[in-house]
């Protein structure tokens, strides 16, 4: 028997539960040369904004153990020219293309989704909450129920689409957070975005990136994301949710689903296994089936 | 251009200084397709610590043999996994990566301006130039490195019966200072030149400097720090000017690691 992949986020719905997060696979066709498109669950943007930015001056990347630290800046060409050069190439693939919007403000979020809203074939809207709020002195929207919570209302009044707000780990208590998304209007929450770290290279005794500070990402944060992870779902039973941060194998997946997540997002191992996405999916068929499951809903939050 | 994701096999490990190993790969695809200036991301391991691939530039390539090769020594946790893998073996490869050397037609002479482990893609490039010459053009090597034991591919220029000038900054061999004296110097020499340079980034900007000043058409090859390799991290971002007059960051990655020296903006 061939295990049931697809999964059921409320309005979403996806061929299997692997995509590739945001910001780790540009718009998704530079990759199609290395791997079969059409096979990921589906594909997150890199976040984009209401007009072109050019991005922090390097060096914007450093390794770290297990991880590295990022502080690209958002740099993209902008909504209108995702709209007008990517997305039909995109949706060409049949895979499902999920947008990322980041924003400095409110009124960015909603313009960047009421565009996307009005395109054909986005499949969902995944709201970037780790931005840094310019009305409140760079404090990320994520970090405050209060932000969060206008900034999904905002956007929940401005597009029809499924939307999916992707949390920061760097809070104390997540849970009011969710709840304040959800509460929104938020349709899925995913959990979670890059925390910050700094660098400092003794030697030259400077800090390794030229922005300081950084997002960092890959194993050395699952442990955080799933900590999260888990704890929302305790809160909110009911509301799909999105595991990311730090998967490199199939094995790094499946725990964020006992622990309760519908789907997950590959994010930094996508630079350094561009086929690992393919590779979680056949994985998650092989456990399923050696372990008479069948399907991925049948495993789904047994831990907890 | 294409590029193959593929497992490379370890033909050899090569020793050639004191911590200096030619590791020979054997990927016809890559060997095939390499242009001097690109590069390869090996990635020796199977775990995610260390995590990133890391970037090498191609040193020679044999179509013929379907092998190439790329210089490395043994510094970090990375280079010594890639140091223990046993011949035979396979090295996951990307590659060919990124823009090439493309050889100044009207230039009476080609200057090769090599900074310490910069050499490596300039005597790929010379091995390529060396044959279409035509009568009255030349082509120089000028080499610098902190002492003489650092010098890297002397041979493979030597071979090829290139004029060599060598700086040192300890003087240990060859002239005493840096690399772009030397330049500075060749450039002086009414001959019509190109440079093609490969070195540290405060190397290249003088390098930069000078062409710009007298009006010489140079290609440098930039270093930076590289994730993915395949274009999406925006990590290794170079500052440019635009052909519209602006300013933007471009990949060393995909637009380079060889750009004109004048588009880059120096900081």
């Amino acid at each position: 028997m061939t295990p049931d992949l697809r999964v059921n986020l409320g309005r979403l719905q996806l061929r299997n539960p692997v995509m590739v997060a945001a910001g780790t696979f540009g718009y998704g066709l530079e990759y199609r040369d290395l791997i079969d498109l059409a096979q990921l669950g589906a594909i997150v943007t890199k976040s984009l904004t209401l007009t072109p930015r050019m991005g922090n001056p390097p060096p914007r990347v450093v390794e770290t153990p297990a991880g590295m630290l990022n502080a690209i800046g958002l740099q993209n060409d902008g909504v209108e020219a995702f709209l007008r050069e990517t997305l039909s190439r995109l949706r060409e693939l049949g895979t499902p293309v999920i947008a990322s919007v980041a924003g400095e403000t409110l009124e960015e979020y909603v313009g960047v989704a009421v565009q996307l809203s009005r395109a054909e074939g986005v499949a969902a809207i995944e709201l970037n909450l780790s931005c840094p709020n310019q009305a409140r002195g760079g404090l990320e929207f994520g970090t405050d129920p209060d932000l969060t919570m206008q900034a999904v209302a905002a956007v929940r009044r401005a597009t029809h689409l499924p939307l999916i707000a992707k949390l920061s780990p760097q809070v104390s208590d997540i849970v009011p957070i969710a709840c304040a998304a959800v509460q929104a209007g938020a349709d899925i929450l995913c959990l979670t975005n890059t925390i910050l770290g700094v660098a400092v290279d003794a030697h030259t005794r400077q800090f390794r990136l030229a922005s300081k500070s950084g997002g960092l990402s890959g194993p050395a944060i699952k442990p955080i994301a799933q900590y999260h992870l888990w704890r929302v779902r305790q809160a909110l039973p009911e509301t799909p949710l999105i595991g990311v941060g730090g998967i490199s194998s199939a094995d790094d997946a499946i725990e964020f689903i006992l622990l309760g997540a519908h789907a997950v997002q590959i994010g930094t191992a996508n630079y350094v296994q561009p086929t690992l996405a393919l590779e979680v999916g056949q994985g998650i068929e092989a456990y399923l089936r050696a372990n008479g499951f069948d399907s991925v809903d049948a495993i789904r939050g047994v831990v907890y | 251009m294409t590029r193959y994701e593929l497992p490379a096999m370890v033909v050899e490990h090569q020793r050639r200084g004191a911590n200096l190993y030619e590791l020979i790969l054997h990927a016809p695809p890559i060997a095939q397709s390499a242009t001097p200036g690109q590069f390869v991301m090996l990635r020796p391991m199977r775990t995610h610590a260390p995590l990133w691939r890391r970037p090498y530039s191609i040193l020679r390539a044999n179509p013929d043999k379907g092998v190439f090769s790329v210089l490395y020594s043994v510094q970090s946790a990375f280079t010594e996994l890639l140091s223990l893998k046993p011949i035979g073996s396979m090295i996951q490869t990307l590659g060919p990566l990124g823009s090439y050397f493309q050889p100044v037609r009207s230039a009476r002479r080609h200057i090769l301006v090599a900074g310490g482990v910069g050499a490596p893609p300039l005597c790929f490039f010379a091995a390529r130039l060396v044959p279409t010459l035509q009568a009255g053009e030349q082509m120089v090597i000028l080499e610098g490195a902190r002492r003489d034991d650092l010098l890297v591919g002397l041979d493979e220029f030597r071979a090829l019966g290139a004029e060599i000038r060598i700086a040192t900054d300890d003087g240990s061999r060859g002239y005493k200072g840096f690399v772009t004296d030397l330049l500075a110097e060749a450039l002086n020499e009414p001959i019509e030149s190109a440079v093609y340079a490969c070195g540290p980034n405060r190397m290249l900007q003088v390098v930069a400097r000078l062409c710009a000043a007298g009006g010489v058409p140079c290609q440098v090859s930039l270093d930076a720090p590289m994730p993915c390799g395949i274009g999406v991290c925006l990590g290794c971002a170079v500052k440019v000017k635009t052909p519209d007059g602006g300013i933007w960051y471009r990949r060393a990655c995909v637009e380079g690691p060889v750009f004109w020296a004048e588009e880059v903006v120096w900081e």
